[in-house]
């Protein structure tokens, strides 16, 4: 019963997704189509369209299952993916719209016309963060498939990269708009409503004394993490979210500076309300299923909690309901994914043609499938955490000082960019490789945001100091280009 | 894709008002058309230089109270373990502050950076002759 009804809410937001990719297909007539939606989106439509891009494997699945397994220190996974589109808002949102880019590789192209080798560094980096994303989430695909309806997990991640490439290649950004705002909304939905049930199920059968004074310890009952990683964590998710490439394309989708600033605050309520839901997902989960504590399963709380709490086809149907959003979490984000991976692969190395972007995108897309299939899954927010560290240490650098300071150097940014790259990568491969211990260096090395952000940019800021002659004589009129407000948003 | 030959239109009263077809390309270099000539008033750089730093300081400004405020709590919860003993419907504060009163604030911050950040815009719009 529950394999059919599981399998049943997959097959429905496949073939949803794909429906409204078609509608978008007649729509979409030109590159700029394809690339960023011609600059046409609305605020609400954009900001439901990021929520839902944005709201990956981690935040749907990661988040309570990190708060199963770490408890309260799970709380700050959230906190920082929405603290972090603040930063987004107050540093970004406005000057990066104005700049004109598509994608994060033009932005540094425009800001240093001359150096193409900082463009190549660009979206070489662009290629390994987007490829680094995609697979947790062809994990979680995996990992919700097999727990969902029995099926090999294999399957997941190809059952998602195959409706991925269906969509972008018939539609590019046009109808992967249409498509996420969708799944915003969607996913929303999928947790609110087995939420409500718990919890109404939860409540009356909970109101004895003695078990009401006993939550509380449960819940401390778990080690969380020491100040130091707690710190370094939100460090990697603060800055992170600034250099996310799959994100800030989605700003070029507005009309305008303000517009991108309205549409970020719109972000930072959807957000927040989501957030709530895997939360209290997570706490009731340390509540009533801790035994997912002790085993590597933590990710598939918010999966199994409804059979565990409800029995019969209630429990069945609410099941399913997750299921479909879980797969409409993975289909978003690694849409998203796709989208800037093959525009940045398509402007690299097919010179930018619609033919060069359909090709991209099968190759964005086969990579972290094979990758997803034969590694394991680590815990899904802490290996977002990882790439979110590896993003502040390397592009955020480059997008903060680059619209924010005059005299930065294209040979500055190279430095502190493969400083950042270097530092963060081997810290996190050499921690993965080394056997657990309780001391600080090895807590510095499994969470490095902390040393390798600032590290990061002292570097690009010392190179470029050393190497002031070269900065770009237009370097001025490219920073008043960024920050002079937009003609046609009238006051 | 259906391919369209020009010489032969599709029967129906469609086929006249279809667009003609164009293979789409995106430019090949990014790079932003900013005007060759200096801007001839040195009072317009500096006024552009004034917006650019008050932009700077009110991100700044908002940025250092976020991180103030969630380093603050996160050492506060480390270094202050009787927080743990006030609860609400039997659950910690902490799990409070952190499961669900952040994110108003976090919305706050945004909202009024949002109004300030237009506000320099519009003083500067207003002392511009651009």
């Amino acid at each position: 019963m529950i394999n059919l009804l599981s399998a049943l809410a997959l097959v429905v937001v496949c073939v949803t997704t794909m429906l409204i990719a078609f509608h978008g297909l007649r729509l979409s007539r030109t590159t700029s189509d394809f690339y960023v939606a011609s600059r046409t989106v609305r605020p609400w439509w954009n900001a439901s369209a990021i929520g839902g891009e944005y709201l990956s494997a981690a935040s749907f699945l990661g988040v309570a299952g990190l708060i199963v397994l770490s408890g309260q220190s799970g709380l700050w996974f959230p906190i920082g993916y929405t603290a972090g589109y603040l930063m987004l808002l107050l540093f970004v949102a406005a000057p990066l719209r104005r700049s004109q880019a598509y994608t994060i590789p033009d932005f540094a192209q425009i800001r240093f016309e001359e150096s193409k080798s900082l463009r190549k560094i660009t979206t070489y980096l662009v290629v390994v963060i987007c490829w680094l994303y995609i697979v947790p989430q062809m994990h979680g695909a995996a990992l919700t498939l097999s727990i969902a309806t029995g099926l090999p997990g294999w399957l997941g991640p190809v059952i998602v990269a195959a409706v991925v490439c269906i969509t972008v290649v018939s539609g590019g950004m046009r109808s992967v708009t249409f498509v996420q705002a969708f799944q915003y909304w969607f996913k929303l939905a999928a947790l609110v409503v087995p939420t409500i049930f718990l919890l109404f199920q939860v409540i009356p059968e909970q109101s004895s004394t003695a078990r009401l004074d006993s939550i509380a310890t449960q819940l401390e009952s778990v080690a969380g993490l020491n100040l130091y990683e707690t710190i370094s964590i939100i460090l990697a998710l603060l800055f992170g979210t600034l250099g996310l490439p799959h994100v800030l394309v989605r700003f070029y989708t507005n009309p305008t500076g303000q517009a991108a600033r309205s549409t970020t605050v719109i972000v930072l309520g959807l957000l927040s309300v989501f957030y709530l839901l895997p939360t209290t997902l997570g706490v009731l989960g340390l509540l009533y299923a801790p035994q997912l504590g002790g085993n590597a399963e933590t990710d598939a709380t918010v999966l199994l909690l409804p059979s565990a709490v409800l029995d019969g086809f209630l429990g069945d149907s609410l099941t399913a309901i997750v299921v479909g959003g879980a797969f409409a979490a993975f289909l978003s984000t690694t849409s998203g994914l796709v989208v800037s991976l093959a525009g940045a692969l398509s402007q690299e190395f097919f010179a930018g043609t619609v033919r060069g972007f359909r090709i991209s995108t099968v190759l964005a897309t086969a990579l972290p499938v094979f990758i997803a299939v034969v590694t394991s899954s680590l815990a899904l927010a802490g290996a977002i955490g990882n790439v979110f560290a590896f993003t502040a240490s390397t592009i955020c650098p480059l997008l903060l000082l680059g619209i924010w300071w005059r005299s930065l150097t294209a040979r500055g940014a190279i430095a502190g960019m493969l400083t950042g790259a270097a530092a963060c990568g081997l810290a996190l491969m050499i921690s993965s490789l080394l056997p657990e211990v309780d001391t600080l260096w090895f807590h510095m090395l499994r969470q490095p945001a902390a040393w390798s952000v600032p590290l990061a940019f002292v570097v690009m800021i010392a190179v470029s100091r050393a190497t002031a002659r070269s900065v770009p004589a237009n370097a001025d009129r490219i920073m008043a280009r960024l920050h002079v407000p937009d003609r046609d948003s009238a006051f | 894709m259906k391919r369209d030959s020009p010489e032969a239109p599709l029967p129906g009263r469609f086929a006249q008002q279809r667009p003609q077809r164009v293979r789409v390309q995106a430019p090949q270099n990014a790079s932003l058309t900013v005007s060759a000539v200096k801007p001839e008033h040195t009072a317009q750089e500096f006024y552009v230089q004034q917006l650019i730093r008050s932009q700077l300081r009110l991100a700044c400004a908002v940025a250092a109270g976020l991180l103030t405020m969630l380093v603050g709590i996160s050492a506060l919860l480390a270094l202050w373990p009787t927080v743990y003993e006030f609860t609400l419907w039997h659950i910690p504060l902490p799990w409070w502050i952190l499961g669900v009163g952040i994110y108003p604030l976090i919305i706050v911050a945004g909202m009024l950076f949002n109004g300030a950040a237009a506000r320099n815009e519009k003083r500067y719009r207003s002392i511009s002759r651009d």
